[in-house]
């Protein structure tokens, strides 16, 4: 399918936080009670809608285990946004918040977008996590801050529209350069085609000469 | 170092001592040499001697190599050779030049000094992020070597090199990053290591499509011209097919990054005939292959059902379609496409509808599968080919019983055209034919036809055939069964046993879940015999299939039997077997279709593949119809009638048992349904009810608060009449009953007469008023200012008054609509409708009277008010006329005591004149001039009445 942009995302955060889940609900819309141990990375994708525009999201769940640490650290440079998640169930995935982030900025391009995520919102009674906590975070280290429940779906799609809006709005201002695609970031064919005054890129030249 | 020496021990002459020396002489510069020139020296002598004393440099000058490696980064000069080097001493493939007089057993422990130097290298994890660090160096004599240092390393010790890139941070992104080298051998060698680092690793696969992998190996495809490319193109296809066999996370990448849509290009080769290279016949094969990776049917079913769709939504499956009708296409391609195809069409319903709509360009126009089954039965056609158009078929049957349905249709003599070869007519000639391989295959597809499909199975029972002249025909069920049994005359090719499988197979699958067809299977008397003979028969090695599935074609009919033949019911048949065969033996002989070498790698995946014709024995579908019905035949069999009977006795209580509690969960169920619906009734019924009372106290609320309004209207109502000297008697308006009306009646009189009464006192009132006001203005005209005031109150007065009549009247018109608004709330008898117009007619008048009669009333008290205030002007005026009065009378007082004065006066002036008159005449008489004196005398009287004037009014 066409699309004006194409964004990669990368889903961060302790083993057990959610983020399979979070990636099933985004593209299957459904929840599964029960998931296998992430082996690696998992790829999905959707295509959304931000300001008028279909912008596909390719999107690689991480696995938590730290003996997969290794491994997914070299998908953090390629990605434009990120999805940090931790369980507001228990309090330990939250304070590894910062071991995280750091590897985060260390191996990724220094415009990524990271979103934090607070997840398993259903589960108020067993609640470790304060809301304000999480925000707190968010703020001390300029990310966006999110609940949001897998299971019951709720802010999942806001999530990861929302930090796909960032990453527009990154783009519009000028701030990421869309014609290096190890930004994670790539221009769809077709508007390459009409762009291709303004970017004239390699990229764009490929793309559109193998769609056709 | 005990396994050099060893190897070393073992060579016979031993290697050179000046050889040993000089590469000691050599290590020792490169360590100890303080100048580069002299260690880059060494180490090109190093370089040169490596491949003819690999074994001594190997082990003497790795460390030394290693270090240079880190020490000297700057000189790219030494960085090549040390790398030139080491690639020497740890690849294996430069042996070439070694001729066959070295022996085997030379090579292979070449093979192991590679591994051995290997190991030794990658002992230290650091020495290959070393590498990959000098891979960023863009000078060709650094990275050419280091990328084929890497790749040697690779491919001596795979999986212990894959882990320690893996885990190098960006180390496989550094790796991908050769594929944008812009100097082609670079670019070239840099996808023959990332081939070597893909192999069987999941992990790092998945790194390098999110690298873009893709995307770059598409574009050099097209670069370099597609399948019409060289090699560069067939490395890239390798490398995809690494990146996606087995790897469902980069297939659904692949398929989500469309991608798929950019393969179809590939297949636009046609019908140009402009050659068929080595090459390009090698790419499209690999190309075919990415494609078939994408719709295995070993993927998730609904992985390969996504691609499926993409690959017909985007014309790929048309493409190959075109290939596969196109004529000089090389047999192998053609193959592989009839393959590929049969994937991409495999059970998606929309593809096997597309795959049944396409022609062959011939004339007239030919549907492709029947061209494809007249190859399937020519045995002229090669093996693989034959193989790949019955994995079409089957294929394209698979869950697709519209098209199963459609096969059997050309056998049924209703819908059969003579005019044309069909697809039915086509497998009949194959299963009937001299050729063993043509039986098999067409047995095999006709079994497929009747897959999981009962209506075709007895569908297929009609099929008639027509044998020589003059005898009657015969059924294709039974014709099948006479080829079995009696063998026909005809001399046939290949193997006996192929044909006896294929047919029985079919025989099996046709029967198999269908008790018509076992029965039409049993009405021939010869059959049952056959079988028991073939069974009990001790035949040799390889008749002994044939016995397996005779056993599973008897079974089925002891399984699947109706019992409605009487000589071969389920009971007869098994005492049959106890007699004839032994149940035990039975058995065994059922055991040995599974037993057979053949049968599990059929079991294993659905396209018939065969390394040679006469392994052509198992169908994968009939694999799966063995191991669903083995084990209850098994058990079917092995029971004993008295064991069967008690069973069935068992079951016929258990079934009776089962029916009568059928029939009780029945009744429970429709009791529970009923339930279910009267609960619901009973929640709806309780719903309305609550509804209707909330309306009804709602409604009594209302007519309640109806009430409450009217009665703070009447009570208004009442004092406002009151006010106006009203005795009207309290009647409730609100009632409806025919005196009151009689009563509200009066009332109005009695207001209409009070109000006349009032503008009768009004209008005196009023010309009171005026004659007040004629009294008054008359004489008090210094008031008027005073009055006009008042006036101007009194219209003030007026106009509020007009406001609140206009009041009074909005709120009667509200109590009116309050009214009217509660009366569909409540239930009115008709006549009481009327009276309740006649009433609020009433009471609109009364209420026009009572205004009338308000805004009367406020006139006559604004009149009274200015008729008092009038008459307190008028007071105030009188009092102020009195005084003047009073000052008057005290003036016209003094006036006349002024007049009297001036009478005195006068009078004393009269007494003054005669005087002077009198001494006049006295002067005149003493004769003095008088005349003079007269005049003067008639001037000072005059001045003397001005002095007395002067004087009242200096009084005053």
């Amino acid at each position: 399918m066409a699309y004006a942009y194409l964004f990669k995302y990368i889903i961060i955060g302790d083993t057990g936080v959610g983020k399979s889940c979070l990636l099933l609900q985004f593209t299957d819309k459904r929840f599964q009670p029960v998931h296998d141990l992430t082996i690696g990375v998992e790829f999905g994708a959707r295509m959304i809608t931000i300001d008028g525009k279909q912008i596909k999201l390719q999107i690689w769940d991480t696995a938590g285990q730290e003996s997969f640490r290794s491994i997914t650290r070299s998908y953090y440079r390629g990605a434009a946004g990120a999805l940090l998640v931790y369980d507001i169930t228990r309090r330990d995935t939250f304070n590894h918040l910062t071991t995280w982030l750091e590897d985060a900025r260390q191996h990724s391009n220094s415009n990524m977008v990271i979103m934090l995520i607070g997840n398993k919102s259903d589960l108020e009674s067993r609640r470790e996590v304060k809301k304000e906590e999480g925000e707190a975070f968010a703020r001390e280290h300029g990310l966006i801050f999110m609940e949001t429940s897998a299971k019951t779906a709720s802010n999942v799609e806001e999530a990861f529209i929302n930090t796909a809006k960032e990453i527009y709005e990154k783009i519009q201002e000028g701030v990421f350069d869309i014609n290096n695609e190890a930004n994670g970031i790539k221009i769809g064919p077709q508007h390459a085609a009409t762009n291709s005054t303004m970017g004239g890129s390699q990229g764009g030249q490929q793309a559109g000469g193998g769609c056709c | 170092m005990d396994f050099l020496r060893g190897v070393m021990g073992s060579k016979p002459a031993g290697p050179q001592p000046t050889g040993a020396e000089t590469i000691q002489k050599l290590c020792d510069r490169v360590a100890s040499s303080t100048l580069l020139e002299d260690r880059r020296d060494a180490v090109r002598a190093l370089k040169s001697l490596s491949k003819k004393y690999r074994l001594e440099v190997g082990t003497m000058s790795m460390d030394h190599l290693v270090r240079i490696l880190q020490t000297d980064r700057s000189d790219t000069e030494i960085l090549g050779y040390a790398l030139d080097t080491l690639y020497n001493i740890v690849c294996n493939d430069e042996e070439e030049e070694q001729d066959d007089s070295e022996e085997e057993n030379q090579q292979k422990q070449e093979d192991d000094l590679g591994a051995q130097f290997t190991d030794k290298f990658i002992q230290e994890p650091e020495n290959i992020t070393l590498l990959l660090t000098l891979l960023e160096e863009f000078d060709f004599h650094v990275r050419w070597p280091g990328v084929k240092l890497l790749t040697a390393l690779l491919k001596s010790q795979c999986a212990q090199v894959q882990g320690i890139v893996l885990v190098s941070p960006m180390g496989v992104s550094r790796l991908m990053d050769l594929l944008a080298d812009s100097r082609e051998v670079i670019r070239n060698d840099g996808l023959l290591l990332l081939q070597q680092l893909t192999k069987g690793n999941a992990a790092i696969q998945k790194i390098v499509a999110f690298e873009n992998a893709f995307e770059r190996l598409l574009d050099i495809i097209t670069e370099e011209g597609s399948s019409d490319g060289g090699i560069v193109v067939e490395d890239c296809l390798l490398l995809l097919l690494n990146l996606l066999k087995n790897n469902s996370s980069n297939q659904n990448f692949f398929k989500e990054g469309s991608y798929i849509q950019k393969m179809k290009p590939w297949f636009e080769v046609g019908d140009d005939n402009s050659g068929w290279s080595a090459q390009k016949v090698t790419n499209l094969h690999l190309m075919l292959q990415l494609v078939r990776v994408l719709v295995s049917p070993v993927n998730s079913p609904g992985a390969t059902a996504s691609c499926q769709k993409a690959m017909f939504q985007c014309g790929l499956l048309q493409q190959l379609c075109t290939i596969l009708m196109a004529t000089g296409v090389p047999a192998d391609i053609l193959t592989e496409t009839i393959n590929t195809v049969s994937e991409v069409i495999r059970g998606s319903e929309v593809n096997q509808d597309y795959f049944a709509s396409v022609n062959a360009p011939s004339n007239p126009p030919r549907p492709a599968i029947v061209v494809l089954l007249m190859s399937m039965v020519n045995e002229r056609q090669p093996f693989v080919l034959r193989c790949a158009v019955l994995y079409c078929f089957q294929c394209f049957l698979y869950k697709n019983q519209k098209g199963q349905g459609e096969i059997v249709a050309t056998l049924l003599p209703s819908t059969i055209d003579a005019n044309s070869i069909s697809a039915g007519q086509l497998l009949c000639g194959g299963l009937f034919s001299a050729d063993s391989l043509s039986n098999w295959c067409a047995a095999v597809a006709l079994a497929h036809a009747l897959q999981d499909n009962l209506t075709q199975k007895e569908q297929l029972l009609r099929v008639q055939l027509a044998t020589s002249l003059g005898k009657p025909p015969v059924s294709l069920l039974q014709q099948c069964t006479n080829i079995l049994s009696q063998g026909d005359k005809l001399n046939r090719r290949g193997s006996r046993v192929q044909t006896k499988v294929g047919l029985l197979m079919l025989l099996c699958t046709w029967i198999s879940n269908c008790p018509i067809a076992v029965m039409h299977f049993l009405h021939n008397q010869d059959n049952v015999p056959f079988l028991t003979g073939q069974i009990s028969e001790n035949l040799g090695e390889d008749e002994r299939l044939v016995q397996g599935l005779c056993a599973l074609l008897l079974g089925i009919c002891i399984y699947y039997n109706d019992n409605s033949l009487e000589n071969y019911t389920k009971e007869k048949l098994k005492q049959l077997i106890e007699k004839r065969i032994g149940k035990e033996n039975f058995v065994e002989k059922l055991a040995f279709i599974t037993k057979h070498e053949l049968y599990s790698r059929a079991a294993q995946k659905p396209q018939p593949a065969f390394s040679t014709p006469e392994h052509m024995l198992f169908d994968h579908e009939f694999t799966k119809l063995v191991k669903e019905l083995e084990g209850m035949i098994t058990k079917a069999v092995l029971r004993s009638s008295e064991e069967e009977k008690k069973e069935e006795e068992v079951k016929k209580t258990l079934e009776q048992h089962d029916s009568i509690v059928t029939q009780y969960k029945e009744l429970i169920r429709e009791q529970d349904s009923q339930i279910n619906e009267l609960k619901k009734q009973v929640t709806a019924l309780t719903s309305q009810t609550e509804n209707l009372e909330s309306t009804i106290t709602q409604q009594l609320s209302q007519i309640q608060q109806h009430k409450d309004q009217y009665n703070i209207l009447k009570l208004k109502l009442g004092k406002d009449t009151q006010q106006a000297g009203n005795q009207a008697e309290a009647a409730h308006v609100n009632g409806l009953q025919p005196e009151e009306l009689s009563q509200l009646r009066e009332r109005l009189e009695e207001v209409q007469r009070q109000n006349q009464l009032l503008q009768t006192q009004l209008t005196e009132k009023d010309s009171l008023i005026t004659s007040l006001k004629a009294e008054g203005v008359p004489s008090v005209e210094d008031s008027t200012s005073e009055v006009t005031e008042l006036r101007k109150e009194v219209e003030g007065l007026k106009a509020q008054l007009q406001s609140q009549t206009a009041e009074i009247t909005q709120l009667q018109n509200e109590r009116q609509e309050l009214l009217r608004g509660s009366e569909p709330t409540v239930a009115v008898p008709a006549e009481e409708s009327v009276y309740k117009e006649k009433i609020a007619e009433l009471e609109s008048r009364l209420s026009a009277q009572t205004t009338e009669n308000q805004k009367l009333k406020g006139e006559v008290k604004t009149l009274l008010e200015s008729k008092e205030s009038m008459e307190k002007d008028l007071a105030s005026a009188t009092s102020t006329s009195a005084i003047l009065q009073a000052e008057k009378n005290k003036l016209q007082q003094e006036v006349q005591e002024s007049k009297k004065e001036q009478d005195d006066l006068l009078m004393l002036l009269a007494d003054q004149d005669q005087k002077i008159l009198n001494l006049k005449q006295r002067l005149k008489d003493l004769g003095e001039p008088i005349e003079d004196e007269d005049e003067l005398d008639s001037r000072d009287q005059f001045e003397d009445d001005d002095e007395e004037e002067e004087e009242e009014e200096c009084d005053e």
